[in-house]
């Protein structure tokens, strides 16, 4: 189970302190597809990168599977880190402009360590699960489509196998084949592996389809109003 | 090679200035291609369209489709790297055929252009009004007439422009500023407004917001060209939907139509890869621009391929029952002899 | 290519292929028969004081400057390097420090301080190692801010938190995600530093503070022919001159062009 309990995040200082997320909770077990719908603005990706550990909250912690974890980012340790991961809703920034494809998906097996022999193949399964070909593995991120960029980005955060994933409107901008195409990808793999997938949303309509449960942000705490305050 | 027309039409309108009833936008066999590190990228290859005033149309296609050259294409604002080959009119006046300046006083007075992102649009640091004021002197419009003009036009989006032009644009919601932006669309009554992937990003509040935003702009006399991935953006806003696909219009029908009966199999299979529709995607990758098939650039992927589909790129032919205005579709199972798909 | 920056990179190639060969081809040998000899076909740049001829001085010299204000630059580039990665990494206090170490270094004049530089590392180092030294830690600051800015502004990039989330750690972070960004902004930083550099030499020299007498550099030239334009000699410094102008302007010609070229947004131009 990977956990937020009262999740609270402020951004900025003084008189422009605005609090973005406001005690949040909300729970993904293993195997399971939980949505996540809300305005924009309204602290979905925040919550996105305290679940995925590269942020702390300023309140409220976050458990992964019992364990409290505190500290983000380089923070956590690498163990687990790579339980959780994050696919980012641009790919264009959340791909390092300079690494090829091949690079971008197998620079996790190098951080973690994974013997060099079993990158190969780790690395044929993921990228043909994704849907990517040899050849576009050669190219650099400004060579390829945002959807080949997208499926590289999504190959990047299963190559660990991760037990949680969180999708942070991974296809708002894609158009509908590729976000099907997409979609049914991250379904397969789940079905392999067993994963929880939070799947982060505008389209109420996706959500409904594609998950078992879905929850709107503005629900997700006690307080009323958990938006957007401008102080 | 495609079965393309491959048009350089000698226009005679520059000349004599705009003709009255001429269409906002009008576009014959527009081919773009550009050289980059040693490939050439086909990004639009025999691209008609024409766009009356007061129409809507939408452009759709997937990342990598080349939909987004089309709007910087008929803009004549392509990059170095870039060579376009037909015939881009806008109100009658091939754009091409005018010295640069004039392009771009032409372009300032008459088209309008809705970019994607309307935080970045907004410069933080000045007042909506200053920057308000700006855009309508670019439209020809100064003192008193500006202030009425974009009254008019704020109006019209139930914004107040007192109100709003006293404001720096992060104190405008986000819905507000898609507002404004459709609103600055407005003034000066331009002949085109174009509209690039103006709900990428957008949660359902927002995307309702510009949307009825550009209607308004298409109820006032504009030619609206969106181009967008948004299928349910297409349905909203009617009109007429011209598919691309592979650098090629595939098929352009009146909206309802398509979405009653899709006409090009690459159509069928976008409706069928809607979340509401089941959300199965089409088999098969899109084509690279880079290598383009030979011919229908669907062919590879195609469910109903039949051995015509070598062929050149089939010829548009019109689709049976369409109203009010006709569509066509570029598909060899719609050619006599075909058979229907 | 643009036009102007065609014609620095001909003027450059000219000036260093000269630099190369043109001591094989002409020495310069003393001849107290052409003492201050004007310009003429034999000698079109005409002799010094001592009847050398004035076109293999400053061919020469040329080498001398040029391979000095390279080696400076580098040593400038290497310390602004490390001490602007150390600020923009550590971050908070290692920042601050280094900023503020920063901008009292820039409140310096720092023609002085690098005088103060070459009489200190002077009997250590000979001339030329000092004119090294003074001109590379005279000069890092420019370049130490311009790394610290841009680390600053790549850490708030989402690909470099995707990449922690991967499980890079802190060096993996830097060597492999954050290092290889910088690459432009510093090989651009270093070629522009090179015709400062080349002033700096020849002032250094002029001053007799630079290289040792009997090394020909710009700077030197230019020091002996201060009594020579008494004797009329306008040649002894108008041709030094010239040459450290055009070394300058070429370079930074150059160098401006790669700055440009080199940014990301410029080279992205087609998005499909």
């Amino acid at each position: 189970m990977l956990s937020a309990e009262q999740v609270t995040v402020r951004y900025g200082r003084g008189r422009q302190r605005i609090t973005a997320v406001a005690g949040a909770s909300l729970a993904l077990a293993p195997g399971q597809r939980l949505g996540l719908t809300g305005p924009s603005g309204s602290g979905k990706s925040t919550l996105a990168q305290v679940l995925a550990l590269l942020r702390a909250p300023d309140g409220g912690r976050v458990r992964l599977d019992g364990q409290v974890v505190t500290g983000a980012g380089l923070g956590v340790p690498r163990q687990l880190r790579r339980r959780v991961q994050l696919v980012w809703q641009s790919p264009r920034a959340a791909v390092d402009p300079r690494l090829r494809l091949d690079r971008v998906v197998r620079e996790p097996l190098i951080a973690h360590g994974e013997p060099p022999e079993a990158h190969s193949r780790l690395l044929a399964e993921v990228t043909e699960a994704v849907g990517l070909t040899r050849e576009l593995l050669t190219r650099y991120p400004h060579e390829v489509s945002d959807g080949q960029l997208q499926r590289a980005a999504l190959a990047r955060a299963l190559v660990l196998r991760p037990q949680y994933l969180i999708c942070d409107e991974p296809t708002a901008m894609l158009d509908v084949s590729t976000q099907a195409s997409l979609l049914a990808a991250l379904a397969d793999r789940q079905q392999a592996g067993g994963a929880g997938i939070l799947l982060i949303t505008h389209d109420r309509v996706l959500a409904d389809h594609w998950c078992d449960e879905v929850r709107d942000i503005r629900d997700l705490s006690l307080r009323a109003q958990p938006g957007p305050v401008r102080v | 090679m495609t079965g393309t027309k491959t048009s350089h039409a000698v226009t005679t309108t520059a000349a004599t200035g705009p003709e009255p009833g001429a269409p906002a936008l009008l576009v014959d066999g527009l081919s773009v291609r550009f050289a980059t590190a040693g490939r050439v990228v086909t990004a639009l290859l025999g691209v008609d369209l024409r766009l009356a005033a007061g129409e809507t149309m939408v452009v759709a296609g997937e990342s990598g489709s080349g939909k987004s050259v089309l709007a910087a294409a008929v803009l004549r604002n392509l990059p170095g790297n870039a060579t376009a080959s037909g015939t881009v009119w806008v109100r009658g006046e091939e754009l091409s055929s005018l010295p640069p300046a004039a392009q771009r006083r032409f372009r300032r007075r008459h088209v309008a252009y809705i970019p994607q992102s309307p935080a970045t649009a907004l410069n933080p640091v000045r007042r909506v009004g200053s920057l308000l004021m700006e855009l309508a002197r670019a439209r020809g419009l100064t003192g008193p007439a500006a202030t009425a003009a974009l009254e008019s036009a704020l109006g019209a989006l139930d914004l107040d422009f007192h109100d709003v032009a006293r404001r720096y644009p992060h104190q405008l919601s986000g819905g507000m500023q898609q507002r404004v932006l459709n609103a600055v669309a407005m003034v000066g009554e331009p002949a085109l407004v174009i509209a690039d992937e103006p709900t990428s990003g957008l949660d359902p509040d927002l995307v309702e917001a510009t949307a009825a935003g550009l209607s308004k702009l298409a109820e006032r006399g504009a030619g609206l060209l969106v181009i967008t991935h948004d299928l349910r953006l297409a349905r909203r806003l009617g009109g007429r939907l011209a598919l691309l696909y592979g650098s090629h219009l595939v098929e352009s029908r009146p909206t309802e139509r398509f979405f009653d009966a899709p006409a090009h199999p690459y159509g069928r299979g976008l409706l069928a890869a809607m979340p509401e529709h089941g959300g199965v995607p089409i088999p098969g990758q899109p084509p690279e621009l880079t290598a383009l098939p030979e011919g229908c650039p669907f062919q590879p992927r195609c469910p109903v391929r039949i051995d015509a589909c070598d062929g050149p790129m089939p010829e548009p032919v019109p689709v049976a029952g369409d109203a009010p205005a006709p569509g066509w579709v570029r598909c060899y199972r719609h050619h006599r002899g075909g058979g229907d798909a | 290519m643009p036009v102007g920056a065609a014609v620095a990179a001909g003027v450059l190639a000219v000036l260093v292929l000269g630099a190369l060969i043109g001591p094989v081809l002409r020495p310069a040998r003393v001849d107290l028969d052409r003492v201050y000899a004007a310009p003429s076909l034999a000698h079109p740049m005409g002799a010094d004081g001592s009847g050398r001829d004035l076109l293999a001085m400053v061919l020469s010299a040329m080498r001398v400057s040029l391979v000095i204000s390279v080696l400076a630059a580098a040593v400038a580039v290497a310390v602004g390097v490390t001490i602007g990665a150390v600020a923009g990494i550590l971050g908070r206090w290692a920042d601050a420090l280094t900023m503020r170490f920063i901008d009292f270094m820039a409140s310096q004049n720092h023609f002085l301080f690098a005088i103060l530089l070459v009489v200190l590392f002077r009997p250590v180092l000979g001339g030329q190692g000092a004119v090294l030294l003074s001109v590379g830690l005279t000069h890092w600051t420019t370049v130490a801010r311009i790394i610290r800015s841009e680390l600053l502004s790549l850490r708030t990039r989402p690909f470099i938190a995707a990449a922690i989330g991967g499980g890079a750690g802190r060096w993996r972070l830097f060597r492999r995600h954050l290092l290889p960004h910088l690459a432009p902004a510093t090989i651009t930083a270093m070629i522009l530093l090179v015709p400062h550099a080349i002033f700096h030499e020849s002032g250094l020299s002029f001053l007799g503070l630079g290289l040792p007498a009997h090394r020909a550099s710009l700077g030197n030239m230019l020091a002996d022919s201060q009594h020579a334009i008494y004797a009329g000699a306008w040649w002894t410094v108008l041709y030094p001159g010239l040459v450290i102008f055009a070394l300058a302007a070429s370079v930074g010609t150059l160098g401006e062009w790669l700055r440009d070229r080199t940014q990301p947004r410029w080279r992205s131009e087609l998005q499909l």
